[in-house]
């Protein structure tokens, strides 16, 4: 999330699109009902009518997969309604915030240009992907005259008085302004309406209630999950989102926001500790094999961005570029994990993954699994993990992981995966894999921290014992790489050369066998290593040698700090006199020095100005706890809050007061030019992307269809995303991922999550109160399409699809009903998968209906949009 | 002076928190049903039964534009003037005045179940399963009122992560229901608002602890239609029958205390074990 939780209360609309909050995010309604007791319109975009729906004001039934026309349709608009009534936007902001001024290559073109049949400039068909060079921005010394911003013209955008290119004044073609209008011209509302199936009425009255929150001083909040990421064109679906929110002003605010609802609790810490393939913690990016990675020096420049700096107009702003404090982020952590070791050598022990030609996601390693032998992998050591339920095509994953030489599992229950040896219809002696099995502490049968949705990182202490032998993962892991290390000192003992041992015997860790939590919350901020490290918050001292750092801003290059992870530090600090009185019961000395881990803190009182619910002492949150970021966008160029009622931010002559402002320095209009900061500090620009140039797919998004979808693309002859990942699941020569076509499966189908389940339901199929409420796995069919069927509520159906068969309880609803696409009727079928074959209560996995396709840039598999066929059984 | 619980239909989400919250405190099992139930377009426990106490009840009402998803939770009411308080011949059923809570004792039941006759609402429940069997239903966590001065209230509302429930004085809440209702009418152009205007329970057979109000009817969600007279009229009158009967039923009666009386031991072993 930008914002988090609490914030939604400030909302004055809220959009809710590919997320049923009130089942899968039910506290969360707390604060989506106050926004709307406040007189907020709540909106539901979804397939099907959900819990959700049920409190919003306005539902509007789409085709699933279909959001980018939809907000395609949106961001058309919006354009065209700024044009005519501009004094209903925050035009402003948008010029000075975004890069709508800002001048792209001479030679990009558009995916509905002559031409192009649905692809963006330039497509290489040889390697299947694109050359980016088109979408960059001009080049400001080489483009004398077009560089010459919007920022004099914009009158020839708002006066425009029709709709035709020339009329647009002497706005530059190029522009990104001019080009978002271009490529969206085409999503007009009959369009739109075709192809998501929402009719055209609908599409004009959720438009313009969402447009309303482009006024100065309203906010309007985006609230999304899976939903929205399970597509082959999933992160373009959140692109979609984000331009809406720039042109609207909506970033940076109380109450705004592009906001990921996380799927699974601490999923936000995992990816900011780097549980995925392409990140190192902190969101660094991750060494590969390519020559500018081969030295350290090489890897930093490679990955380190140079600042954008704006042309024209807008001369003299700076847009901060935080990420060129990466050098020191990078030195910070290796000396975090190799403190003894040259900064240099201990680059080079960290491994290089190869830069193409492997998929290391999560379908990625499946498929490895399922070649087995030396090519592919041999041993799994899975935590909390359920691949066999939780990932696509559930029918080859279970069948892959039979080549697996051994397994260990690290959870509380057994689950699928665990059991694939010994599932319904498999001989136990056909399958050679050896598993293990780890007994885990539950979540309350130890301590550490769990970041939320919003950045919160919350301390938890352990309630209870774990049962019998059941160890938390941490020690687990510490006990587990204390042997291996004991085995590398062995071999070199022995004098075997065969080996790299210095990765391994040189790395730190100096752990106890247990409750090491709060020692790496330290390492995680990090501290110094010598005497020379300046303190920025009292200049002209320097920081105590093993003194923990008191925020990022202060960590060094050249080995002279270590940080674990740079967006953690400013967590464990040494203690202020403040912290010392108002928080004496969490003071812990380190090294000497009274310190505070400020996860622990919970202090109910909300000290922001105006109350809008940043609560600065409950938790600690990253960056810097920095509660909203992007928040300087929540501001004019004099530093006063857009939103008067619910200022995130403001300056008051002197200082900035509210939130922790994101970047420092003073307002625009008060700074010296070169210190002029721009509020999007992450983006090397400085302002924030409606158009981008970093993702495989394009520059912005355009409608694809799902990979199994009943129609053929009705905006160009691309029928899918081209640089979707399309899987090949191969276990002894059988390709489980078949594609279905409409002609053998008419339904279209998505999958979801319900309230009283978890993921695959091992935490929640094991307890009794839960199991009860829903016992058994369902699909859901609308009455019209259960009356064509011949099906009734309560009915066990099949429901089929290219990949698999499963077995479940119809139920029979309203809130499912046909939608009318392209003309012709259509109906959706929603499938749960929180169902297998162990657990308390059984049942099918929605996941064997699955197709192994995923996302262009991330590679999240398309569980949301697939073929299927349902029958009575 | 006694409490209520105001149940908020236009800010409840359906999560049936309540529904655990009320299995854990009371400590009540769960039980996997072969059939589940399907109504109102969601699978799962529709009936109370002698080891669920509540339940969230799901109704499809409507079409079109109209359509509305609506949710009640269903449990004991409450009443100011039980049914089954003057339906009970050993008064092993009664209304606390002080917290509003009718409660059950099972020193004194006889299993008769008249009071599953006399209640409106088809709540008390009767063990059938069980060899020793009991009445019940929820108990307004009467255990938990105790201590309503200090915050506590029943477990169900303070599990509702919406404040669809709401506990508080039954007076208090019945003037914040007829707010929430008129200022929802202030603040539509169409002076409609999203309720209907009805407080359900509040004159209900005489009132009711429970009360719900509801952008539908709640008897659209299956809450019986009830005018304001007390069931305890006429279960009084039918009362008042009873001893031409009970001469006949003397016989049953004795064997039904010494089935009472071993019940009530083993019982107490199984509570004692509870507790430990």
């Amino acid at each position: 999330m930008t914002n988090h939780w609490i914030d939604i209360r400030n909302a004055d609309c809220v959009l809710i699109i590919g997320s049923n909050a009130a089942e899968n995010h039910p506290i969360c309604m707390k604060y989506v009902l106050q926004a709307q007791a406040k007189g907020a319109k709540v909106i539901h975009v979804d397939p099907r009518y959900s819990r959700t729906s049920a409190r919003a004001d306005m539902f509007i039934r789409i085709r699933t997969g279909t959001d980018i026309a939809f907000m395609g349709g949106m961001i058309y608009w919006i354009l065209e309604d700024m044009r005519k009534n501009p004094g209903n936007y925050n035009l402003q902001y948008v010029q000075q915030y975004t890069n709508a001024a800002y001048i792209i290559n001479s030679g990009i073109k558009l995916p509905g240009d002559e031409g192009q049949n649905g692809l963006f400039s330039v497509w290489d068909s040889t390697n299947s992907k694109y050359d980016t060079a088109t979408w960059k921005y001009a080049d400001p010394a080489n483009a004398t005259g077009e560089s010459k911003l919007l920022t004099d013209n914009w009158s020839g955008w708002t006066s425009r008085a029709a709709d035709e290119e020339t009329a647009w004044g002497e706005l530059n073609n190029n522009c990104v302004l001019k080009l978002l209008w271009r490529n969206y011209r085409r999503y007009d509302k009959a369009t739109v309406s075709k192809i998501t199936g929402i009719p055209q009425e609908k599409l004009e009255a959720v438009y313009a209630e969402y447009a309303k929150t482009g006024a100065t001083g309203q906010a309007g909040t985006i609230m999304y999950a899976m939903g929205a990421t399970q597509h082959t064109y999933a992160v373009q679906n959140i692109r979609a989102y984000s331009i809406v929110q720039l042109l609207l002003g909506n970033m940076g605010v109380a109450g705004g926001g592009v906001n990921a609802l996380r799927g699974t609790s601490n999923v936000q810490g995992s990816t900011d500790q780097a549980l995925l393939e392409h990140i190192l913690p902190g969101y660094l990016k991750m060494t590969t094999d390519v020559d500018a990675h081969q030295t350290l020096a090489g890897y930093i420049s490679n990955i380190t961005p140079a600042a954008t700096n704006p042309p024209g107009d807008l001369a003299g702003d700076n847009p901060v570029n935080w990420w060129k404090n990466t050098p020191k982020y990078v030195h910070s952590l290796l000396k975090a994990w190799w403190p003894d070791v040259a900064l240099a050598d201990s680059y080079n022990y960290l491994p290089k993954k190869r830069a193409t030609g492997v998929n290391y996601t999560h379908m990625g390693l499946i498929e490895a699994i399922g070649k087995g032998g030396p090519d592919g992998v041999e041993g799994l050591w899975i935590w909390g993990q359920n691949p066999a339920a939780g990932g696509p095509t559930s029918l080859g994953a279970r069948d892959a992981l039979k080549k697996l030489k051994w397994m260990v599992a690290s959870d509380i229950w057994f689950n699928e995966t665990h059991t694939f040896w010994k599932r319904p219809d498999v001989d136990p002696s056909t399958i050679d894999t050896e598993v293990f099995l780890l007994p885990a502490a539950g979540s309350f049968e130890k301590e550490g921290s769990v970041s939320n949705s919003g950045r919160w990182v919350q301390w938890r202490y352990k309630a209870v014992e774990p049962p019998g032998e059941a160890i938390p993962d941490l020690d687990m892991m510490i006990q587990l790489f204390k042997r291996i290390r004991k085995l590398y000192d062995d071999e070199v003992k022995a004098g075997k050369t065969s080996v790299i041992p210095e990765p391994i015997l040189n790395l730190s860790w100096d752990y106890s066998d247990e409750e090491e939590a709060d020692v790496i919350a330290r390492e995680m901020n990090g501290h110094a290593l010598t005497a020379d490290v300046p303190k920025s918050g009292a200049p002209g001292t320097f920081y105590e040698v093993g003194e923990l750092i008191d925020w990022f801003n202060d960590l060094q290059p050249d080995g002279k700090t270590s940080s674990g992870n740079w967006l953690h530090c400013g967590q464990y600090t040494k203690a202020s006199a403040a912290d010392q009185q108002d928080y004496a019961e969490l003071i812990t000395v380190v090294n000497g020095i009274p310190s505070i881990n400020k996860a622990k803190k919970r202090n109910v009182v909300d000290s922001s100005p105006s109350q809008v619910g940043l609560y600065p002492n409950w938790s600690w949150c990253w960056p810097r706890n920095r509660r909203i970021i992007y928040n300087r966008a929540a501001v004019d160029l004099n530093g006063n809050p857009w939103d008067a009622e619910h200022p995130v931010l403001a300056w008051n002559g002197t200082a900035w007061v509210g939130d922790v402002v994101d970047g420092g320095g003073n307002p625009i209009n008060l700074a010296a030019a070169g210190s002029q900061n721009l509020p999007f500090i992450m983006n090397s620009e400085g302002v924030g992307k409606l158009w981008g140039y970093s993702l495989k797919d394009g520059p912005i998004p355009e409608v694809y269809e799902p990979w199994e979808s009943p129609i053929s693309n009705l905006m160009t002859a691309q029928q899918n995303d081209p640089a979707a990942y399309i899987g090949k699941l191969l276990v002894d020569g059988t390709d489980w991922n078949e594609r279905g076509t409409v002609g053998d499966f008419p339904i279209i189908a998505t999958t979801y999550r319900c309230t009283e389940h978890w993921q695959t339901g091992i935490m929640t199929r094991n307890l009794p109160w839960l199991a009860e409420l829903m016992p058994k796995m369902y699909v859901e069919l609308g009455a019209d399409l259960a009356d064509k069927l011949g099906i009734v509520s309560g009915d066990t159906v099949k429901v089929r699809s290219k990949r698999g068969e499963i077995h479940a309880l119809a139920i029979v609803t309203k809130r499912f009903q046909a939608i009318t696409v392209d003309g012709k009727e259509m109906h959706q079928v929603g499938i749960p998968w929180h169902w297998g074959y162990a657990g308390r209560v059984k049942g099918d996995s929605g996941n064997i209906l699955t197709p192994s396709v995923g996302d262009a840039n991330t590679c999240i598999p398309e569980s949301k949009s697939f073929l299927c066929k349902v029958e009575k059984a | 002076m006694a409490y209520g619980v105001l149940f908020d239909g236009t800010r409840c989400i359906g999560c049936r928190a309540c529904s655990v919250a009320c299995k854990s405190w009371n400590e009540n099992s769960a039980k996997v049903e072969k059939k589940t139930s399907v109504e109102g377009g969601i699978q799962g426990k529709a009936v109370v039964s002698s080891d669920t106490f509540t339940f969230m009840r799901y109704r499809e009402i409507g079409e079109g534009d109209d359509f509305k998803w609506a949710f009640a939770k269903i449990q004991c009411m409450h009443c100011l003037k039980p049914g089954c308080e003057t339906a009970c011949i050993v008064g092993a059923l009664h209304r606390n005045k002080e917290t509003g809570a009718v409660t059950y004792d099972q020193g004194k039941c006889i299993g008769c179940r008249y009071c599953m006759v006399a209640c409106p609402f088809g709540i008390p429940t009767y063990q059938w399963e069980d060899r020793t069997p009991w009445i019940r239903k929820c108990t307004f966590c009467s255990d938990r009122l105790n201590e309503a001065e200090n915050g506590m209230a029943p477990a169900c509302v303070t599990a509702c992560p919406t404040r669809a429930l709401q506990f508080g004085e039954r007076d208090e809440l019945i003037e914040e229901a007829h707010k929430r209702i008129e200022e929802s009418k202030a603040a539509d152009p169409a002076g409609v608002g999203k309720y209907i205007d009805h407080v359900y329970g509040e004159k209900e057979v005489g009132g009711t602890a429970w009360m719900y109000i509801s952008s539908v009817d709640m008897t659209e969600l299956d809450l019986p239609w009830l005018s304001e007279e007390p069931v305890t009229k006429n279960a009084r009158t039918a009362m008042s029958l009873l001893p031409y009967y009970a001469t006949g039923m003397l016989a049953l009666m004795v064997g039904i205390y010494f089935i009472t009386k071993r019940r009530q031991k083993i019982a107490a072993g199984k509570h004692e074990e509870k507790k430990g």
